[in-house]
């Protein structure tokens, strides 16, 4: 059984080209991210709220390196797709258990991207009236912002590339890779053919 | 111009055009389509010789974003283009996706077939 799932995480080792962020610096960083919350937040017991699924694990880090009494609850939102277009606008498909009403509420984000989701996401935190909320995100990729979203706590800035582990999936595999990389072009396949090539 | 309208698109000049404007219906953002175009250069005679229109503009963000699924070898105009609006117009928010942008954004959606049209498209015509 341990020979078996050591061959499939060697498989999807397999498949990355290059490591970006090593699981040392990964760990590192978000130790020194829990710190700064823990400083800035004292006192406040503040309410960190994570989308689901790519947060997970920086999620469970983050909350782990953290020294203040906190607490934790998650919401899910419907992506884009062809399908979900046609059931009409993104919508939340799972929502806090808690009141936000006069909280102090961080909203914590694997990578901030083009901001739509994160846009859509705050504009429907905001209107619970919390007492603060801010954003905390492991990867920022500016690049692509769409919407204007300011960010308090920022790990690390992405690069403009496709990439995979620590929560981030390709068709949702390699989010349990405890780095962040690149996938080989030929992992990337849709039919037979390779997107990426 | 044109602008959004969940149900009634303009007539996009490429696929790549309408699908960035369903993601943006889908999250509930405004979007003109091509709404203005910048003169870049001029004649002796004073009249406008190349001119740039981005494909969306983004009213609640000003912020305008061109589209383009040139191979980067082919990118040099585009890019030309890009710095002078930056040297003419430099309070305008332009920003750029290329074709690895956009592919990116497919794959990010789950749109494997539109990523994969990007990745078959030789070239789209300089505009």
């Amino acid at each position: 059984m341990i020979e078996d799932s050591s061959n499939r995480s060697e498989e999807l080792r397999a498949n990355i080209r290059e490591i970006l962020f090593s699981t040392e610096q990964i760990e590192e960083r978000v130790r020194a991210m829990g710190a700064e919350i823990s400083m800035d937040y004292a006192g406040r017991n503040p309410l960190l709220v994570g989308v689901l699924k790519g947060v997970l694990f920086f999620m469970a880090d983050l909350l782990r390196s953290i020294s203040i009494p906190v607490e934790v609850d998650f919401m899910a939102v419907s992506s884009y797709s062809p399908e979900a277009r046609e059931r009409g606008l993104v919508r939340l498909v799972k929502d806090l258990e808690t009141p936000l009403v006069e909280r102090h509420v961080l909203f914590v984000e694997d990578v901030v991207d083009t901001g739509l989701t994160l846009n859509y996401l705050l504009q429907n935190l905001r209107s619970r009236k919390p007492s603060s909320l801010e954003v905390c995100t492991l990867f920022n990729k500016s690049q692509h912002r769409l919407i204007n979203i300011p960010i308090k706590y920022e790990g690390f800035e992405l690069p403009d590339l496709f990439v995979v582990g620590y929560g981030l999936d390709y068709r949702e595999r390699y989010r349990n890779l405890p780095f962040v990389g690149l996938l080989k072009p030929e992992a990337f396949q849709s039919g037979s053919k390779n997107i990426f090539e | 111009m044109s602008k959004s309208r969940k149900n009634h698109h303009p007539k996009f000049i490429h696929p790549s055009e309408e699908t960035f404007a369903r993601i943006l219906d889908y999250y509930g953002i405004e979007w003109e389509y091509e709404p203005r175009t910048f003169p870049l250069a001029w004649d002796e005679e004073g009249n406008v010789s190349e001119a740039f229109a981005p494909d969306f503009y983004l009213p609640e963000q000003d912020l305008y974003i061109e589209l383009t699924t040139l191979r980067p070898e082919l990118t040099n105009r585009k890019n030309r283009k890009m710095r002078r609006m930056q040297e003419l117009y430099p309070s305008i928010n332009v920003k750029l996706f290329k074709r690895r942008d956009i592919r990116n954004l497919m794959v990010k959606y789950g749109l494997d077939q539109q990523a994969q049209r990007i990745a078959g498209t030789e070239a789209q015509e300089d505009q």
